[in-house]
């Protein structure tokens, strides 16, 4: 299967957008009141970074969505970090920590590579996420349990795709300033902390959605995505 | 392991937090946030008080601020 630079913006684009909501859904049940706010205003930001990434996928030539993102949530192309709402701060923390920053080196790669849609539309994005990645490496330091961040960690592996894919090609075409290892290597040197060594099979990885596991956004996500909870409350002709 | 968080850190510190929107302004008091640590006092102060199109936003340890007088002094 040929996986194109338009399905790798997709799949940041809607990572970005499972993101966003996963961090507003925990904007009034944080430790503090500030990390409320914190939660609530990456979540805009999160969501507001995923709208700019759709609308990159036009000027890059191919629109990879198809009719089946309105009805197959497993069409989506998000992490399974993301296919659940997360019941422990801990899973706020490492997907704050590991996997916003896994997408922000990713865009950074964009930014420096020589594809000039992205490079100008994704440069704002860099500054946004600094504050991200602060909160995200403070809490980080303050202590969070194993399993929500190594988790996070073999989901990010896993999502910079195998050595020799697609977005290690992209790297030698020079659209992408850095491939999987230079994009994991510059992760661990932003968290300041190494990789677990992660065994990623990747004959049973897709391409596509950049996941090994099966799976999909859980179903009242998937409605609130398509507009089917609003409609819930909307007046009917009767009322 | 399970670790417990509390809503308000017994470590926290408070930050003042100062912002302008133009050059020709001064830096003036817009809030105060509490934080562990100067990474985090940045990422909530800019959570905050991000609703203005601020061209400058500084943050200050209140413990760093030395005082002249205080209100009732004079």
């Amino acid at each position: 299967m040929r996986v194109s630079l338009s399905d790798l913006v997709l799949s940041i684009a809607d990572n970005k957008q499972m993101l966003g909501l996963r961090y507003a859904e925990w904007a009034t049940r944080a430790p503090s009141l500030e990390a409320d706010i914190a939660a609530a205003a990456m979540g805009l930001d999160d969501l507001g970074h995923s709208r700019v990434l759709y609308g990159c996928l036009e000027p890059l030539g191919a629109d990879p969505r198809g009719l089946e993102r309105e009805s197959d949530p497993a069409s989506l192309r998000a992490l399974p970090y993301f296919d659940e709402p997360w019941t422990e701060w801990a899973q706020f923390v490492a997907a704050n920590a590991v996997l916003d920053t896994a997408f922000t080196v990713m865009i950074e790669a964009c930014v420096n590579g020589e594809v000039e849609v992205l490079q100008h539309r994704l440069r704002k994005m860099l500054l946004e996420e600094r504050y991200h990645f602060l909160h995200g490496r403070s809490w980080l330091k303050s202590g969070i349990d194993a399993e929500p961040l190594n988790r996070a960690w073999t989901e990010a592996i896993e999502w910079f795709g195998p050595p020799d894919g697609e977005v290690a090609e992209l790297h030698r075409d020079g659209k992408l300033s850095m491939g999987p290892r230079e994009l994991l290597a510059r992760l661990e040197e932003r968290l300041e902390s190494k990789a677990p060594n992660a065994r990623v099979d990747w004959k049973g990885w897709d391409p596509l959605r950049r996941r090994s596991r099966p799976g999909a956004i859980d179903e009242q996500t998937f409605g609130m995505l398509r507009g089917l909870e609003e409609k819930k409350f909307a007046a009917t002709k009767e009322a | 392991m399970t670790i417990h968080y509390k809503r308000v850190s017994g470590d926290a510190v408070e930050y003042e937090v100062f912002a302008r929107k133009t050059r020709a302004e001064p830096l003036h008091q817009v809030g105060s946030v509490v934080a562990p640590d100067d990474d985090l006092a940045m990422a909530y102060a800019r959570a905050t008080y991000d609703e203005e199109r601020w061209c400058e936003m500084a943050i200050v340890r209140k413990e760093h601020v030395i005082e002249l007088w205080q209100p009732g002094e004079i």
